[in-house]
């Protein structure tokens, strides 16, 4: 088929598994900066349990591969009675993953922060969780952009497990297989989502790019 | 300048007792003893290596000690936690690299302690901390942030920080060793009028003159050990009791 005839018999279908697709990656990417926060605070913070169980987080989700976290979440869960939608496991692994890298990205951004910083802080009183809302996320953030940018794009090509599952509307991923049962899409079918993908990450780019501009720190 | 008038209370502020610090096996302080009175400004002086850094850095516990007491205002300090923290914000302190936060404007950098500390209304705080950045002479950089700052200007803004926490007393760790000569000036003539105002300071430099000028009492430390204090600074820069301190001073001059 020709790409004006997959448009015009499957647009929609399209649309509606470019709009899973985004959702599952601002999601994904929201759920994944603040649980990577938490896991950055908890990996630096005072309390020696906390660091370790941080770090052990950090190793098993950057080491482990997207499809068998899914498969665990799918299959292993329900034999500890947890039954969660198909929807909310690809959400759990397309989040557990990027905030183990997410913590990374800011561990490195925090290696741009002078000691002595840490010591102004401290001598003004503050507390270790004030002084990380104060000077040490916002610097680390600031200074990450660009990783974040990265791990943004690649939260919504991880977001292609969602294919795996059974999901209605499926995401761009899925809607290749489904044109493939249902017509005769071919590679054609394949380009659409892939052409779709490359110009969001484009735009991706382009924006943090801007956003690294405006909020880098002058040193 | 002269000290002469000023009249330094008993009441003591900062009181280390018996202090013992170890760097691995090297004992950087040795059963250091000293008193710091309200209004009173102590000069530390010695060589480098001396400890007087350390002995700076331990009375809000940047460094930790092994063993000995430090007390300010009254309450021990506390080895970790909100009570350290709550006396930490009665002691200020200015760095010798200044330590301003790279992401924050001139006026948020003075403010940020004061909101978030203090719980001091925005308005207030700012409009305090605009008062403090005029009196050190920066208040028409409160809107940029430190880099577009010389050093001298950022040093002063570390000043008008410490001040905007109301201190009880101010550490002044080697504040003008990472100036530019011309630079130097501008901090020591702020250092000096805060002096004059009353305020308790603290102060480790190798400025000798200044020290001379401004000290109400100095103290030579050496290997970790205080050796000579003196509550008659310009006798003790012409004429030091020690051997040890006669000949500091001498290798100074050349």
């Amino acid at each position: 088929m020709s790409i004006t005839a997959l448009l015009t018999q499957f647009g929609d279908r399209y649309l509606a598994a470019l709009w899973t697709t985004y959702k599952l990656t601002a999601l994904s990417f929201i759920l994944a900066a603040a649980l990577g926060i938490v896991i950055t605070v908890m990996r630096i913070s005072p309390i020696r349990p906390l660091r370790i169980a941080a770090d052990l987080y950090v190793q098993v989700f950057r080491n482990i591969p997207g499809a068998a976290l899914l498969i665990l979440l799918v299959y292993a869960l329900p034999y500890l009675q947890v039954v969660l939608s198909y929807f909310t496991c690809v959400l759990t692994a397309t989040t557990l993953i990027p905030a183990a890298f997410c913590s990374e990205y800011l561990m490195s951004g925090m290696n741009t922060i002078s000691p002595g910083q840490i010591e102004a802080a401290r001598s003004l009183g503050m507390t270790f969780l004030q002084m990380i809302k104060n000077v040490v996320l916002p610097q680390a953030v600031r200074s990450s952009v660009l990783p974040m940018t990265n791990l943004l794009v690649a939260t919504m090509l991880t977001t292609a497990l969602a294919s795996q599952v059974p999901l209605s509307p499926t995401d761009l991923t899925g809607i290749v297989s489904y044109i493939s049962t249902h017509a005769v899409g071919g590679v054609t079918a394949f380009l659409i989502s892939a052409a779709l993908y490359c110009a969001t990450a484009v735009v991706i780019g382009q924006v943090g790019n801007l956003i690294d501009r405006k909020v880098r720190i002058l040193r | 300048m002269e000290q002469g008038q000023k009249i330094v209370g008993k009441e003591p502020i900062i009181e280390l007792r018996h202090i013992n610090k170890h760097f691995g096996s090297v004992q950087v302080l040795k059963d250091v003893s000293l008193t710091v009175h309200k209004g009173e400004v102590v000069v530390i002086i010695g060589p480098s290596g001396s400890g007087k850094s350390t002995l700076c850095r331990t009375i809000n516990r940047l460094e930790t000690i092994d063993s000995g007491e430090i007390v300010i205002d009254g309450a021990v300090l506390p080895q970790e936690g909100k009570q350290l923290a709550a006396l930490r914000s009665q002691i200020g302190m200015v760095f010798q690299s200044f330590n301003l936060f790279a992401h924050k404007r001139i006026l948020d950098n003075v403010t940020v302690a004061p909101r978030d500390v203090l719980h001091t209304p925005k308005k207030q705080a700012e409009a305090e901390a605009m008062e403090l950045l005029r009196r050190v002479g920066v208040g028409d950089q409160a809107h940029k942030v430190p880099a577009q700052l010389s050093g001298g200007q950022q040093q002063r803004v570390a000043i008008a920080r410490a001040l905007a926490m109301h201190p009880k007393a101010i550490l002044f760790d080697e504040p003008t060793s990472a100036l530019d000569p011309e630079m130097i000036g501008e901090v020591l003539d702020v250092m000096t009028e805060l002096a004059r105002e009353g305020m308790t300071m603290v102060i480790v430099t190798h400025e000798m003159a200044f020290a001379k000028a401004i000290a109400d009492r100095v103290v030579f430390l050496e290997d970790g050990q205080i050796v000579e204090e003196s509550t008659d600074p310009k006798a003790f820069f012409d004429e030091p009791a020690t051997e040890r301190a006669r000949l500091f001073l001498r290798a100074l001059e050349h």
